[in-house]
């Protein structure tokens, strides 16, 4: 299919940009070092080793995600390597497709790599391998893959600094979004506090996808809270997709 | 002969700048390209040669207009399925190399594997790069890209294929391999549509043009038509024969050594001339007959403007 | 080098970490960590170890409770700072107010703990010596699922300790009754001894002054003071022993030490 074929170049594409290195170093770096927090501490020591490894999974991953995103497009309408792709018998679409499931699938191998050197050094601590980590990771991926999309819909109608710019916002709008619901409470009813409810269930909640304190404790979840974060995840991600569809649609490539 | 492009009164602005200027480019451009021929798209630079390239393949979106491939939309499948293009300057992938490079797009076509080693191949003996197949694209010369591109246009064996300024910042031997590759693809029956402002080449390999000046189609026709044969001036470069002797038959120019360069303007002083040179017991080192060329009249036509 | 040496000993004068007063609660703090709350428990609680080990800082205690709120704020479910934020009230700032109200805390954020209220009572105990408040706290922990057996142990003995012997002898019954074990079996009989002795010691002292007034003598025998009316009956300890006196210092004892038994 030709969704998969620009997917897969996209993926080769940027396995071989040398930013990913960079951040997968810094990951790394950031995971042992919370083996020597994991010193200072008094008390449960493998705690703070799995606090600081899902933080830099999910801080890196965003970097990357926001990074590898914003130039997608823009790289290629600037480099004028879209002319003979756009010309070819290829919807528009498919071209905006197959870059945002190339790049998911770099973020998921990324992820990967990071998850492993994490699950070793926990594995080195409690000599258990702690799948339930993996639950923590993989939303982790699902918000990794909403704010992929974001940042693909920047990228078709801005540079990548603004883009980058918007995309950091959007994440971390989505990371304090949910404190506009305690603000909510506080407003008189009226024109203000509908406006302030329409632009809370509009704003990204990206805490949907936290689940790492939780895991980490080993709180218990509901099982409704995985299901509907899923689904809001791929409702989120599929409507900022179309966006970008629409506006990559008819723009034209001077 | 079926006629396999057709553009309508096509309009095209753009909005620059802060404050959103509108700028027109194409003011009602029409013209049409029959089968088989080589269709040569001049103008000075910004005249709306690569925007009007831009908008038959859908990369703009045009204001008014109507375009047809084959008698299809522009924009349908159907069209898009048998053109080919090569833009100008042209800048692929390049951590690719060549195989993988042509490999990628002939995906993109849905051309089936068998078929497509073969065609990849074919295609890199077509245009000499077969050595560099292996070799990265980031690693290719501005010719090299030129070519691989060439390459690329031509992987769907399509039947109207697109140039934008395909001999642009080559040496002479790459514009010599790109022009013979031109004339082999009209041998095959394809329609060639190219775009350039080096006049010299397109005077050598098209069969009709049509000369866009801001905006507008200015001449559109025959190459033969648009440009008599008649003689300008003879161009005779000689030795023996000083200057004195050789006034009043041209224009003097002296040249290396002992050469002279000499225009010779009226037809009948060419004999003199000739004459003169083997009395002399000179040497007429060569000859040329100037006709007008395609930059003659490009230039004619623009001054006008 | 010795400018060096020199300008290291200098910043050590500094408080380290003072800014934290500037932190507001732990309630917006959350908002500045965009997701990552844990992480900042984490490093917040780390540093605070560093800061109640360094003994030289003046005024350290000051934002105890502060800081550690905030720990708590950011991630109620980290069950350490608690503990140790209460250790450290208790035993080195002397506020045993504070110790509780963390441990309060605790309990509050996460019910299932049945530590907290134990080591609140524990303190209390120790500290206050105020034992029906320690009971309510065993009470407390008594209550929570998982809680080991010895609480209510201790929750009895609190009981006894705060001179409500007709409670204290109704639990130890209880626990006597509902034990699995023969040691705990044991015990619970021991202690039952041990407060019927109190009890009935008690009794016998009141007696026994009441003669001295009388006579202004101590009374020879025990069974003096049931003759002369003081006394309905005299007493046997658990085992259906006699008390032991001593007619010279008037004092009544356990014929036997209630733990030897």
């Amino acid at each position: 299919m030709k969704i998969k074929a620009i997917a897969l170049n996209t993926f080769k594409e940027a396995i071989r940009d040398r930013i990913l290195y960079l951040l997968l170093f810094f990951a790394a770096v950031c995971i042992i070092f919370s083996r020597l927090l994991a010193l200072l501490t008094v008390g449960d020591k493998v705690k703070i080793i799995k606090d600081v490894g899902l933080t830099s999974l999910s801080l890196f991953g965003a970097l990357m995600a926001i990074l590898m995103g914003t130039g997608l497009v823009f790289k290629e309408i600037d480099k004028k390597t879209i002319y003979t792709i756009v010309s070819k018998p290829i919807h528009r679409y498919q071209f905006l497709l197959g870059k945002f499931f190339g790049l998911v699938l770099t973020l998921f191998v990324m992820l990967l790599l990071m998850s492993f050197i994490f699950l070793a050094l926990v594995f080195f601590h409690t000599f258990t391998i702690e799948w339930e980590m993996f639950v923590a990771i993989l939303f982790i991926f699902f918000e990794l893959c909403l704010v992929t999309s974001v940042a693909l819909l920047f990228s078709c109608f801005s540079t990548p600094i603004l883009s980058s710019v918007f995309s950091l916002a959007f994440y971390l709008i989505g990371h304090t979004a949910w404190g506009l619901e305690t603000l909510i409470k506080k407003i008189p009813p009226g024109l203000g506090k509908t406006m302030a409810q329409a632009l809370y269930h509009f704003l990204p909640d990206l805490e949907n996808f936290n689940f790492k304190t939780e895991i980490v404790q080993n709180l218990d979840i509901p099982s409704e809270a995985f299901l509907y974060s899923v689904l809001y995840g791929i409702f989120y991600t599929l409507f900022v997709l179309i966006l970008a569809v629409l506006v990559f649609r008819k723009r034209d490539f001077i | 002969m079926a006629m396999v492009l057709k553009i309508e009164n096509l309009h095209k602005s753009f909005k620059l700048g802060f404050l959103l200027k509108k700028m027109k480019i194409l003011r009602g451009i029409a013209l049409s390209v029959e089968q088989g021929e080589v269709f040569g798209y001049l103008g000075p630079n910004g005249a709306g040669k690569t925007t009007t390239i831009k908008c038959i393949l859908g990369l703009i979106f045009p204001e008014e207009g109507k375009i047809e491939i084959f008698g299809h939309p522009h924009l349908s499948p159907k069209a898009k399925e048998k053109t080919g293009f090569l833009p100008e300057n042209p800048y692929f992938y390049d951590h690719l190399t060549a195989s993988e490079f042509l490999d990628y797009y002939s995906q993109l076509f849905l051309i089936k594997k068998e078929e497509k080693e073969k065609k990849i191949k074919s295609l890199l003996r077509l245009v000499d790069l077969e050595l560099s197949a292996d070799l990265q694209l980031r690693k290719f010369s501005r010719g090299m890209l030129q070519r691989i591109g060439m390459a690329q246009a031509l992987l769907n064996d399509p039947s109207l294929i697109f140039l934008d300024e395909p001999l642009g910042g080559l040496d002479p031997l790459g514009r010599k391999e790109i022009r013979d590759i031109i004339v082999r693809l009209k041998d095959e029956g394809k329609t060639v549509f190219l775009s350039s402002h080096i006049l010299q080449d397109i005077e050598m390999i098209c069969t009709r043009v049509a000369i866009i000046v801001n905006g507008e189609i200015i001449n559109q026709g025959a190459l033969q038509d648009l440009i008599s044969e008649k003689i300008l001036f003879t161009e005779v470069i000689l030795s023996g024969v000083g200057e004195k002797e050789l006034e009043g038959m041209g224009e003097y120019f002296s040249g290396h050594g002992d050469r002279t360069l000499l225009k010779v303007f009226k037809e009948e002083n060419v004999e003199k001339v000739l004459r003169l040179v083997q009395s002399s017991k000179g040497k007429v080192h060569s000859l040329i007959p100037r006709t007008e060329t395609l930059e003659d009249l490009f230039v004619e036509i623009v001054k006008k403007r | 080098m010795s400018l060096k040496v020199k300008t290291d000993n200098i910043s050590r004068k500094k408080i380290p970490g003072s800014s934290i007063i500037y932190i507001p609660s732990g309630k917006y703090l959350k908002y500045a960590t965009f997701g990552n709350s844990s992480l900042l428990a984490d490093l917040i609680y780390i540093w605070a170890i560093q800061y109640y080990s360094d003994y030289t800082i003046p005024d350290m205690y000051e934002y105890l409770d502060h800081i550690f709120s905030i720990i708590n704020e950011l991630e109620p479910s980290y069950l350490d700072p608690y503990d140790v934020g209460a250790v450290i009230a208790a035993y080195e700032a002397g506020d045993l107010d504070l110790a509780l109200k963390i441990l309060d805390r605790g309990l509050e954020k996460n019910p299932e703990q049945w530590l907290f209220p134990y080591l609140a009572g524990h303190y209390v105990q120790m500290i206050n010596k105020d034992y029906k408040l320690a009971q309510e706290y065993y009470r407390k922990a008594m209550n929570i699922e998982g809680v080991p057996p010895i609480v209510e142990r201790l929750y009895a003995d609190a009981i006894f300790k705060s001179m409500d012997y007709k409670r204290a002898l109704q639990t130890w019954l209880e626990i006597y009754e509902t034990a699995k074990e023969e040691r705990v079996k044991k015990i619970a009989s021991n202690h039952l001894y041990n407060i019927k002795a109190t009890i009935d010691i008690e009794k016998i002292n009141e007696a026994i002054e009441k003669f001295k007034e009388r006579y202004g003598r101590y009374p020879m025998e025990l069974s003096q003071l049931v003759r002369a009316g003081f006394l309905d009956s005299l007493p046997k300890d658990l085992d259906g022993k006699e008390y032991i006196y001593d007619s010279r210092t008037g004092e009544v004892k356990t014929p036997i030490i209630p733990w030897k038994r």
